[in-house]
């Protein structure tokens, strides 16, 4: 996948983001709201393709094995990726692309809605609240969206038990 | 109710189940036989379709298959029907609906589960949001297996319908002593924490769950997979003296 180089462009020179080849721009929570009015006022992606978490539980780190001969690794704390990409269509001179970003939200903290930005992430949101658990910000109506009201949890969590009892039929 | 006795040929369903009086154009026959004959020939459905089962009802309700031979016509309320055929997977969402739409059907009224998913859950029994099989809700009559099942095996679901009520009216009825084992066979890999499995497959699959690489590739660098042990080698010994 190779990114428009406008696009490349904006996150290098504007914001100071580095770029990976399959994940697209890594952006903190605080520049993201920014980075996403300027790809949609500037850059002309209008088309709001998919807004996607994904929870990493945390693990403790692994000491170094010399009989093994393994390095040490580090741990990981307990935190969500949520993976935006954005769109834009060949009625503009730009041309067809696709961009990708993602930014880190720790467990317990909030993540900035894009949904005042593009009306389509509205319901995305919400299923990735819904599914994921995560939360965002300023979000005009976080509802679960697909499953029951009163379903405890969230199972596409990492940490969510499969055997969640769900009266009558679980 | 008229029929023409004179004309040998003459061959009508009814006539199993009427008696003729001869000289006048009258048969005799009783209220049971009759109403028996009509419900089970105008069987009105209505299609409990939430995938792709539904796809293979629609098949059979059109012309190639033609479920209105049988006097089966789909409708869309359930206020009119006799029959629901739940086709695809039920989720705990939906289940109360489905019941809900049951209790809203007048009797008589009978139930088809169609297909795998609508019978036991199939491979998705074991997912967090689905039934594991509709008739742990509600009453089912036929059930039609298959992932999905052709029209010829809904049909034949129909036809085995039929002889139900048929044999209910009569009276020899005989309920089954035991209803279909739920459940799915084992699979031929062995599952996760089965005996038969090497340790190290599940030690390397909860470790390749656990240590997901946040930068984008499947492993954080610097984790190494437990190995699974070689297969035993097979000792060639007394066979190998005896060919020689």
């Amino acid at each position: 996948m190779s990114w428009p180089q406008d696009a490349i462009d904006l996150c290098t020179d504007r914001f100071g983001l580095t770029l990976c080849e399959t994940e697209g721009a890594t952006v903190e929570r605080e520049q993201l709201v920014a980075l996403a009015t300027a790809l949609k006022n500037e850059l002309d992606f209008r088309f709001f393709v998919y807004v996607v978490s994904v929870h990493y539980p945390a693990v403790d780190p692994i000491p170094a094995d010399e009989e093994k001969g393994t390095e040490a690794v580090d741990g990981i704390p307990d935190h969500t990726v949520v993976h935006y990409r954005l769109r834009r269509m060949a009625t503009t001179e730009r041309g067809t692309d696709t961009f990708a970003f993602r930014t880190t939200v720790p467990t317990g903290e909030d993540c900035p809605t894009v949904s005042d930005i593009w009306v389509g992430a509205d319901w995305q949101e919400r299923e990735q609240y819904d599914l994921v658990g995560t939360v965002f910000s300023d979000h005009p109506d976080l509802r679960r969206i697909m499953m029951p009201e009163d379903w405890p949890g969230h199972p596409l969590r990492r940490d969510y038990a499969i055997e969640t009892q769900h009266f009558p039929w679980r | 109710m008229s029929v023409d006795e004179n004309n040998e040929n003459f061959e009508h369903p009814l006539f199993d189940y009427m008696e003729k009086i001869p000289g006048v154009d009258i048969g005799m026959t009783t209220a049971d036989k009759v109403l028996s004959w009509g419900s089970r020939n105008s069987l009105w459905v209505f299609p409990m379709a939430t995938s792709c089962c539904g796809i293979e009802f629609m098949a059979t309700a059109c012309g190639r298959f033609d479920l209105d031979r049988i006097g089966t016509v789909a409708r869309g309320t359930p206020r009119q029907c006799d029959v629901m055929v739940i086709a695809g997977t039920i989720t705990v969402k939906m289940a109360p609906r489905v019941k809900k739409l049951w209790d809203m059907m007048p009797e008589p009224k009978w139930a088809i589960a169609m297909g795998s998913c609508a019978i036991s859950g199939d491979f998705y029994r074991n997912i967090y949001s689905v039934v594991p099989g509709v008739d742990t809700f509600m009453p089912i009559d036929v059930y039609v297996p298959g992932c999905p099942p052709n029209p010829d095996h809904l049909f034949e679901g129909f036809k085995r319908l039929q002889e139900k009520i048929k044999a209910k009216r009569d009276g020899t009825w005989v309920e089954p002593e035991s209803r279909p084992v739920a459940g799915m066979q084992m699979p031929s890999v062995p599952r996760y924490g089965s005996p038969d499995r090497d340790p190290a497959y599940d030690a390397a699959q909860l470790m390749c769950t656990q240590n997901m690489d946040p930068g984008g590739g499947l492993l954080r660098p610097g984790v190494v997979l437990p190995q699974p042990a070689p297969p035993p080698e097979v000792e060639e010994d007394a066979s190998e003296g005896s060919e020689a």
